[in-house]
């Protein structure tokens, strides 16, 4: 008899229709006024992501306040990367005491972004910076060294640089 | 009279299909090669090895340091789970004491990556079934865990979370307010995961009755996790073999006995709640202290060998390494990845059963491809 009710009368649906009902009443409500703080999605392209301060993306050589490299080829970083992506030549530069990188190779195409280079780093000399928007044409876009024609160690890439929001302003 | 007329007509014979490699409902790229009377299944034979990379070759070719990043990539929706696994099972080998504050930040971690893959599941199984709506609010609470993993970490899915001997860095200030809000938003989805399913008439014939597996099959197939819960046998290797904080924490082992893909949607839903009750006691209970114990820069191993397992949300995931002396990477390195054995249960749950249903049974499972082939 109960379950003959419960097939009768749709509890059940009504339960269901109701929390979906809620929500597309506090859409409906909410949905064009800036109260950030009820959205559950982000407008991406539009609106820049906020990313948290540790976020591992590609990676980058730093330079200290002389505008030197602070990279002193220790070769740490070479050793402990999971997948051998990265290449440092050791050379001398006048003026510098310390080792100098004369080439610095990174292939993010085989890259894990683990951050194993930047924990095994002594010197502090290499970040792995917010970037996230990676893609390129070219496959030899993707083997980035000190100087490149498309992007290089030091630098944000170019689809980072790009602003979806600034072209909307224009 | 029509119906055996018919029968003289047409000639009935059985017939062979493939659900997958590409078939969405598979989660992946499983092959399940089906025999069919009609819409009856007749013989089952799962196919795997579609996203086959060689991971436990690739592991003894890298230091005991360096074979971390392979396992966030087995199974991609709890990475923080088998990090866990193979912190522990190379601290193992080596008798290296971790800190208890570590201990409890990696417990928080694991259950909060249980919630997910949960969650996860939760999602695919019902949009496999024919709810799209719970999809979408999984989705949502999903992300708050992603984002505590973000903040902790840097990577929302291959997290590479803990270092052999401890975490690399202390949890950051921010997080135990998101962990905090997350609790509090989840305690509210969970009621509305279980609104919109538990007494749903289509869920309910979708799922009651559904791809039974009996405990006595289940313990002979070697089967772990929910779904060896699900049929009443209260094996959890957080309780039986405990291992990080898990032994001061206060939990229940979610059992059913019905055995059917109903009983392990409840099991499942019970587990996050548990889990949910464990990353509040970490909270609230988290000591202080260093989260790195001293350990030297390269790790050489003697002649041994060690197996250490611990429970993911699919089942018990074992790690099994052999060193030899000397060694800087592991001789040999074995996964007993839940999923796969898992899997064995397919045929013995859709043989004799409807077509539809080898779907349910797919996703009750909680496959994960990428942990099968490895």
């Amino acid at each position: 008899m109960a379950s003959f009710l419960r097939t009768l009368i749709p509890l059940d649906i009504y339960g269901g229709m109701k929390l979906t009902g809620k929500y597309f009443g506090k859409v409906l409500r909410e949905a064009n006024r800036a109260r950030i703080r009820t959205h559950v999605v982000c407008e991406y392209p539009e609106v820049p992501v906020k990313l948290q301060p540790r976020f591992r993306g590609r990676l980058t050589l730093l330079k200290d306040e002389q505008g030197e490299i602070k990279c002193i080829c220790c070769l740490a970083c070479e050793k402990i990367c999971p997948t051998q992506v990265i290449t440092i030549e050791k050379g001398k530069k006048e003026g510098r005491k310390l080792p100098y990188p004369v080439r610095y190779d990174f292939e993010m195409e085989r890259c894990i972004f683990c951050e194993f280079c930047v924990e095994s780093c002594g010197f502090d000399s290499i970040i792995l910076n917010h970037q996230f928007e990676l893609a390129a044409y070219n496959r030899e876009d993707f083997s980035i060294g000190m100087e490149g024609r498309f992007q290089n160690m030091f630098e944000l890439s170019p689809v980072a640089r790009y602003s979806v929001a600034e072209e909307a302003q224009r | 009279m029509f119906v055996f007329l018919e029968f003289l007509v047409f000639k009935t014979e059985e017939m062979e299909i493939n659900l997958g490699p590409q078939h969405p409902s598979t989660h992946g790229v499983l092959r399940v090669k089906l025999r069919l009377d009609g819409e009856t299944v007749v013989q089952c034979t799962p196919i795997i090895g579609y996203l086959h990379r060689g991971v436990e070759k690739i592991c003894e070719n890298k230091t005991w340091f360096q074979g971390q990043v392979w396992t966030d990539r087995m199974d991609y929706v709890a990475a923080v789970t088998n990090n866990l696994g193979w912190a522990e099972g190379v601290e193992k080998l080596f008798g290296i004491q971790v800190p208890r504050r570590a201990h409890y930040v990696r417990t928080l971690l694991a259950e909060l990556n249980r919630i997910a893959s949960h969650q996860l599941w939760l999602a695919t199984h019902a949009l496999d079934i024919g709810a799209m709506t719970v999809f979408l609010y999984c989705f949502r609470d999903r992300e708050a865990i992603l984002d505590i993993f973000e903040a902790f970490c840097g990577a929302r899915l291959t997290t590479t979370a803990f270092r052999i001997g401890g975490l690399r860095e202390d949890v950051p200030p921010g997080m135990d307010r998101m962990v905090r809000n997350f609790l509090k938003a989840f305690s509210t989805g969970i009621e509305e995961y279980e609104t919109l399913l538990s007494e749903n008439r289509i869920w309910k014939k979708r799922t009651v009755g559904v791809a039974k597996l009996q405990a006595k099959d289940a313990v002979a197939l070697g089967i772990t996790g929910p779904v060896l819960r699900a049929a009443g046998v209260p094996y959890d290797v957080r309780k039986a073999f405990p291992s990080a904080a898990y032994a001061e924490m206060d939990f229940q082992i979610a059992t059913r006995p019905e055995a059917d893909t109903y009983a392990r949607y409840l099991v499942r839903l019970e587990e996050m709640r548990q889990s949910a009750r464990i990353v509040q006691q970490c909270l609230d209970g988290l000591p202080e202290g260093p989260v790195m114990a001293k350990i030297p820069k390269i790790l050489k191993s003697e002649v041994c060998e060690v197996y250490h397992s611990i429970e993911a949300p699919k089942g018990e995931l074992g790690y099994y390494f052999v060193g030899e002396k000397g060694g800087a990477n592991p001789y040999r390195m074995h996964v007993r990845a839940p999923s796969f054995v898992n899997l064995q249960a397919l045929p013995k749950m859709t043989e004799g059963n409807l077509l539809a249903d080898v779907i349910a049974a797919i996703g009750t499972l909680d496959v994960v491809l990428g942990e099968i082939d490895r």
